[in-house]
């Protein structure tokens, strides 16, 4: 029995300075909630204690899309699993799916030929640049700078398009299946993609002058935030926020899987780790996923897209089909696929960060269990970290910044 | 890019930034580009490949259920037609999640892509097609009610240009 | 034979105390401005950002009367008060808010000699009855009872004295150079306008009237991704609209003052359109306003917000000293050209 006046919570300090309004170490704090109805805080809370203007505490109270991704993975088939983990960052589904099949061909033994890794990739980079997008958006809205919330969005569309003509679908792309990838490069795809990063690449002068080099936005972002290199090797951060800390760590170079031992491409770092050097280095890396995909498509190696051992299992008038349109067909066999006992663990690099996956079979047709550990869940504790003595008007520039996506939080 | 936004700006620096924002916000103001698609006036035509809405050829089909096996959504199951000893697939819309699944694994082409996509339902149970229903032809509410179809073409300057066709 | 009552109600209408302040510049002309220039600014914003805007209401004209349709949706919303709110301050401090904002319209010279109340002294007046806005803000945020209008309420409090102190100063110092406090008389004065004169008045007055209204960079007050909407939070209905429309209604009173203190006023007068109304002539008043107006609302698509901290600081340490450099560089004029 625990009510107001029960004598286990009077002997509780802490229960005397909430009832005064203070916090444990006594501070006369203002608390605020905020979210998960509230215009910048989507699918997530923060509880916000404040003295003054300045932050004490704030605690991200997460877990409103929870959807027990993990629990239902040990119900499907390995197959039906890639739809379902699509969903927990629904804007980088590719990135976020490549790690659950680079784990589960594993377990197969199987390794995709080498057109597809290539395939691979190039949605893999079309969709960090969406994510960067989309996080850029965002952090423009978080300021009320509703202009760079609306272009990045709207520019975001021109690789969605991209994705679209390459996958079919808009966002959920399915696209990466152990063995290989679902459809083959578009006849006209390299001009498209050509014009798209030529456009991309004038847009993004047009966002330096209008939002990066705002005055506005250099003294909302400079030296706010900050987090440094050993502190954010302690704290477990990952993916563009480390980066910007100053350390040179990316699963791209860290696990040199699909193209990338192939493709010459930089690792973006800064030293200051600040919510400028945040966006800078995400501009960077987008600048950075733009070369890549131009190389990507001038050394793109003929050959299959799907692996022997499946492809050879489909009849021939299916065959001829594949050939002529470029679309994958099936095998009925690989709606279950059957593993070898074993655990099998890799990881990818996201548009947010490394998305690590731990699969354990046990021989039947589906996972034994599924572990996810999502860049956004690592990335969460930042929110308490650097808000921490910050001006309550940081807390939305940190939140932008951070790029934090609650359902791949929550999975 | 922008590696001097570190630096301690003088008032003169700042006013050119500001100029700069400004006079990158009147640009635009000026111009003529718009990325939006007024949608039920203009219809994207989204050609081939797209996965939209599923259509069911039943002369094709063999009744193997491997599209209902492959289903990751469970949208996609055999119905037991009156009259009939096969069974037939039949889809809910209500959880079909457009993963191409059924249409990949299908070895004689009975289901298929098509690139409509902008159907609404008044009804849950309008969403759920029995194989009977499954069997007809898509159209676009859009497209029937006079929507001009656009066609979406890259362009290096505004990014996506919609040409009426 | 006795005037008939009829032509007595309208020349009563038609004279500057009643035209003024209800028809024009007044309540009328500002409702005018209100319905148009949210239209316009949701416009530009929207063609910098690439989209359409408000387009179906009215569409040969690119939706212009949306506004009268959001207009018609408020006023049947339903007002709600909440249960701990203090109502009637909660109800009373928008209307008061509203009012304080038409009142100056009587004050404010449109034409030569047109002036609803002609007073010596009626740049203060004008200001210091704008000023009274803020607090009632305050009330607002306290009668509300709400930890997210408080917090609005604090931050307006910082804000008004942030730039009070500059705006007056800043008017001050080009009203010493014409030595006199009459709208009407610094408008007769001007023969080069005094953006020219005095461009860092004009340049503080300018930023002080954006932290006013709170307009972007500036919109500290409302910061809808930290508090809801500020002091703003509770209200519903038509009470929303008139806090919100004050702000507007405050931008384009300063605006009018602007005009005539920094571009000239109603000059050049175009008497042709006296034989309408005296008050008409000098329409070039209220179009150089609303430029004025379009410019401040088009920054919204420009700039993101500025911190309360940085915003005080830019009050405190860049505008206040620059406005007592601008009354100093008045003093210089006034030396060396010996006064307009």
């Amino acid at each position: 029995m625990t009510s107001p006046g029960s004598s286990e919570l009077r002997g509780n300090p802490y229960f005397w300075y909430r009832l005064m309004g203070r916090d444990e170490e006594g501070y006369d704090v203002y608390e605020l909630f905020i979210g998960p109805q509230h215009p910048a805080s989507g699918h997530m809370r923060i509880i916000v204690r404040l003295d003054g203007d300045i932050i004490v505490d704030a605690e991200p109270d997460i877990g409103y899309v929870h959807r027990t991704m993990e629990k239902l993975a040990e119900g499907r088939e390995y197959l039906k699993n890639i739809p379902l983990f699509e969903r927990a960052t629904i804007i980088d589904a590719a990135n976020i799916t490549w790690g659950y099949v680079r784990a589960v061909e594993q377990l197969l033994g199987l390794e995709a030929p080498p057109r597809a890794e290539y395939l691979r990739t190039l949605l893999a980079e079309i969709n960090r640049i969406a994510s960067h997008l989309y996080g850029f958006g965002i952090a423009g809205i978080m300021l009320n700078h509703s202009t760079m919330f609306m272009w990045a969005f709207g520019d975001r569309e021109v690789w969605v398009q991209l994705a679209e003509d390459l996958t079919g679908a808009r966002l959920t792309h399915s696209y990466i299946i152990p063995g290989g990838v679902r459809r083959n490069l578009p006849q006209d795809f390299k001009e498209k993609a050509l014009k798209a990063i030529r456009y991309m690449e004038k847009r993004l002068q047009d966002y330096e002058r209008i939002f990066v080099k705002n005055p506005v936005i250099i003294a909302r972002y400079v030296d706010v935030g900050v987090i440094k290199a050993e502190e954010a090797k302690r704290l477990g951060i990952v993916g563009p926020n480390l980066r910007a800390a100053g350390v040179r760590y990316d699963a791209r170079i860290a696990e040199e899987y699909g193209a990338y031992p192939e493709l010459d491409f930089e690792i973006p770092t800064r030293e200051e780790g600040d919510a400028m050097a945040r966006l800078l280095v995400r501009i960077e890396e987008i600048k950075q996923s733009m070369s890549m995909i131009k190389q990507i498509l001038d050394k793109i190696p003929d050959g299959p897209i799907f692996h022997e051992k499946y492809y050879r299992m489909l009849p021939p008038k299916l065959k001829e089909f594949v050939e002529q349109t470029g679309r994958l067909k099936l095998p009925g066999a690989f709606i279950r696929l059957k593993p070898e006992p074993g655990e099998a663990v890799a990881r990818v690099e996201m548009g947010h960060g490394e998305v690590f996956y731990h699969i354990v079979s046990d021989g039947g047709i589906k996972p034994y269990r599924v572990r996810i550990v999502t860049p956004a869940f690592r990335n969460v504790v930042l929110y308490r970290y650097l808000t921490r003595g910050a001006r309550f008007m940081d807390l939305p520039a940190i939140y932008g910044s951070i790029d934090y996506f609650p359902p791949e939080g929550d999975r | 890019m922008a590696e001097d936004v570190y630096k301690p700006g003088n008032l003169l620096v700042s006013l050119k930034r500001h100029a700069a924002a400004i006079a990158t916000g009147l640009r635009y103001l000026l111009s003529t580009k718009r990325m939006t698609v007024r949608y039920p006036e203009f219809v994207i035509d989204l050609g081939e490949g797209y996965r939209g809405m599923i259509r069911w050829h039943r002369d094709r089909c063999i009744s193997c259920s491997l599209c209902a096996q492959i289903c990751p959504a469970a949208a996609m199951k055999m119905y037991k037609l009156p009259g009939e000893k096969k069974m037939y697939p039949g889809i809910n819309y209500q959880r079909c999640i457009f993963c191409g699944f059924c249409v990949d694994v299908c070895p004689v082409f009975a289901l298929e892509h098509t690139p409509v996509h902008d159907i609404s339902y008044e009804e849950l149970d309008e969403m759920i097609y029995v194989p009977t229903k499954f069997d007809t032809e898509w159209v676009s509410p859009a497209a029937k009610e006079g929507a001009r179809p656009v066609k979406v073409v890259f362009d290096e300057e505004v990014g996506l240009r919609h040409e009426p066709q | 034979m006795a005037p008939q009552p009829l032509d007595k109600v309208v020349e009563f209408i038609l004279s500057p105390h009643i035209f003024a302040p209800l028809i024009y510049p007044g309540l009328l002309a500002a409702m005018l401005v209100l319905l148009t220039l949210i239209w316009a600014e949701r416009k530009m914003t929207a063609k910098v950002q690439l989209r359409y805007g408000p387009l179906y209401v009215l569409k040969p004209l690119g939706g212009i009367i949306q506004l009268i349709a959001d207009a018609i949706k408020f006023m049947f919303q339903e007002p709600i008060l909440p249960r701990k709110a203090d109502k009637w301050v909660f109800v009373l401090a928008p209307v008061t808010m509203m009012a304080f904002t038409i009142i100056p319209f009587a004050f404010i010279p449109a034409a030569p000699g047109f002036v609803g109340v002609d007073l010596e002294y009626s740049l203060p007046l004008v200001l210091s009855l704008s000023a009274l806005v803020p607090p009632l803000i305050l009330a607002t945020s306290w009668a509300a009872n709400n930890k997210f209008t408080l917090l609005g309420g604090v931050r307006e409090a910082f804000m008004m004295v942030a730039y009070e102190t500059s705006l007056f100063i800043a008017a001050f110092a080009i009203a010493t150079y014409y030595g006199t406090l009459s709208l009407s008389k610094i408008v007769e004065a001007q023969t080069v306008p005094g953006i020219v004169l005095n461009p860092i008045a004009a340049a503080i007055f300018f930023v002080a009237m954006l932290m006013t209204a709170s307009k972007l960079p500036y919109d500290i007050v409302e910061g809808e991704q930290e508090i809801v909407a500020g002091p703003f939070t509770e209200y519903s209905g038509i009470l929303y609209m008139l806090v919100m429309g004050a702000s507007y209604m405050e931008l384009y009173v300063l605006s009018l003052v602007f005009v005539e203190l920094f571009l000239g006023g109603w000059k050049p007068v175009i008497p042709a359109l006296a034989s309408i109304h005296p008050a008409f002539q000098g329409i070039a008043l209220f179009i150089k306003a609303y430029l004025v107006l379009l410019f401040a609302v088009f920054l919204r698509s420009v700039y993101a917000r500025y911190r309360l901290d940085q915003a005080l600081e830019i009050g405190w340490k860049k505008l206040f000293p620059l406005s007592l450099i601008s009354v100093v560089w008045s003093l210089i004029l006034l030396v060396i050209t010996g006064g307009a």
